[in-house]
């Protein structure tokens, strides 16, 4: 047996070095994005497709700058607004791999009502939530996963808010991959980045990724690792949606990490379901020049 | 069988090629971080923090250069089996330890538990590795990283303490209500 195991498709030849773009992240040192950034560039070797067959989208925050710091090609989007445009770029071009990033209030806020339709529609992307409970960018304001009672520039005597729960959000409607990671865990964060990538279909994961200006020193990584329980450990089994639903419950309250859920079986995606339609309809749909035509006609 | 951060290395069938590759990558994930470091202190204009880490890219680039020698020397340009993807933060300081006002005391702190994190990581291996000239390699790597923390110790004891830091230089100063 070899020493090193460099079969594929574990390690493939892509080096991670291959995503990493010159422009230098400008985070706040000690933000957890960094580390999120490696797992991200570590994962995309591991599946070793070139970056030229990858795109990155984002939205608004600070987490929202990652597609910048990769070769891929990359939209830092509107607020909010990562969910539709990725939709629309796997749609016009099936065969690229999708990845999607931003933060808890860009994905569960402003941009909350585009998660239900993006996995309810099981568009092939992975979508990588920076969770970090606060607005960051914007100087601390309370952000849609604040926990109750957390004191910021716009909660001065503590939020009276329960917080939104993001892994019970996306299994609820049918998410077939859910996972959580945090930087605390660099291996295990890249092995599920990875494992997330490769689900054919729509996959979330939660990145506990704590904000180091705005967050207290309980929230920071070396208390996550500290707290941090692998869900191996706890021998969950991650085809079963409805214990990865209890487990889910305990967020905010306990730091789970690893694989909540994924389908044993996948559905069709989106994507796979319009080649279909498309190969069934060959040679029956009007041609493209001729629908202005036909819209004339009826008037 | 693996050791903690590390991915597909048996420790129990390395070879002393491998090893050697395995102890330079270690050098130049940790010469990076400290590069990285270097640039977050300058961009939060933190000059000293950042004079600091670029000396630690220094050391633990001649460090890298003096394995990689080595590993020419003895195995030429035998193509490489062990890469960077393979390695977690094994000598690189964690990104958690950066912190944009820090003094370059808590520099030096962070390094220290650096040194100590990388003779962990040898101290472990060398427990699992069965081929002798392998041992001898984690057993002299785990000493250096032992005398470094030495070097550390006696840096940090030439620093004066920080200052207490209660927080006030970064509040507003008070507004007027009238």
């Amino acid at each position: 047996m070899n020493a090193v195991n460099t079969s594929p498709p574990v390690l493939p030849m892509a080096q991670a070095k291959d995503y990493k773009s010159e422009l230098k992240p400008i985070w706040c040192p000690g933000c957890g994005d960094f580390g999120v950034l490696q797992a991200i560039y570590r994962s995309l070797a591991a599946i070793g497709r070139p970056p030229h067959e990858i795109a990155f989208v984002s939205g608004i925050g600070c987490s929202s700058r990652i597609p910048g710091y990769t070769t891929t090609y990359g939209f830092n989007s509107v607020h909010g607004r990562a969910l539709p445009i990725a939709q629309g770029i796997k749609l016009a071009n099936p065969d690229l791999l999708v990845l999607v990033a931003g933060g808890d209030g860009d994905g569960f806020s402003i941009g909350g009502g585009h998660v239900p339709h993006a996995i309810r529609r099981n568009t092939d992307l992975t979508y990588l939530v920076m969770d970090n409970q606060i607005y960051g960018l914007t100087k601390g304001q309370l952000s849609p996963t604040s926990p109750r009672g957390l004191k910021t520039v716009t909660s001065e005597y503590g939020s009276l808010e329960e917080p939104v729960n993001p892994l019970l959000y996306v299994l609820a409607y049918g998410a077939g991959f859910v996972a959580q990671a945090t930087p605390a865990d660099m291996p295990g964060m890249t092995e599920v980045v990875e494992a997330a990538i490769r689900y054919p279909g729509f996959s979330f994961v939660n990145i506990q990724s704590p904000c180091v200006t705005f967050g207290s020193e309980e929230v920071q990584v070396k208390a996550q690792r500290a707290q941090m329980k692998s869900l191996k450990s706890l021998n969950h089994d991650p085809t079963n949606r409805l214990a990865a639903m209890d487990l889910a419950q305990h967020y905010g309250h306990e730091l789970h990490t690893g694989i909540f859920y994924q389908n044993p079986s996948p559905p069709p995606t989106l994507d796979s379901l319009v080649r279909e339609r498309k190969a069934a309809l060959s040679g029956k749909g009007v041609p493209r020049q001729k629908i202005f035509d036909l819209l004339l006609q009826k008037q | 069988m693996t050791v903690e951060n590390t991915r597909a290395i048996d420790f129990e069938t390395i070879t002393l090629m491998d090893a050697l590759d395995l102890a330079t990558l270690v050098e130049q994930e940790a010469k990076e971080r400290y590069s990285e470091f270097a640039h977050q202190m300058t961009t939060h204009h933190n000059p000293d923090a950042a004079r600091f880490f670029l000396r630690m890219i220094q050391i633990e680039s001649t460090h890298e250069v003096r394995l990689a020698d080595r590993r020419r020397k003895l195995f030429g340009d035998t193509p490489k089996v062990v890469r960077r993807e393979m390695i977690f933060d094994i000598e690189a300081p964690e990104y958690d330890e950066a912190r944009s006002d820090m003094s370059v005391r808590r520099a030096l702190e962070a390094a220290l538990t650096s040194e100590k994190k990388a003779f962990d990581f040898f101290d472990t291996a060398v427990k699992r590795v069965k081929d002798e000239g392998v041992r001898q390699l984690f057993t002299e790597l785990r000493t250096e990283e032992e005398e470094h923390q030495g070097y550390v110790v006696a840096e940090l004891a030439k620093l004066p303490p920080d200052p207490a830091n209660d927080g006030s230089a970064y509040e507003d100063d008070p507004v007027a209500l009238d």
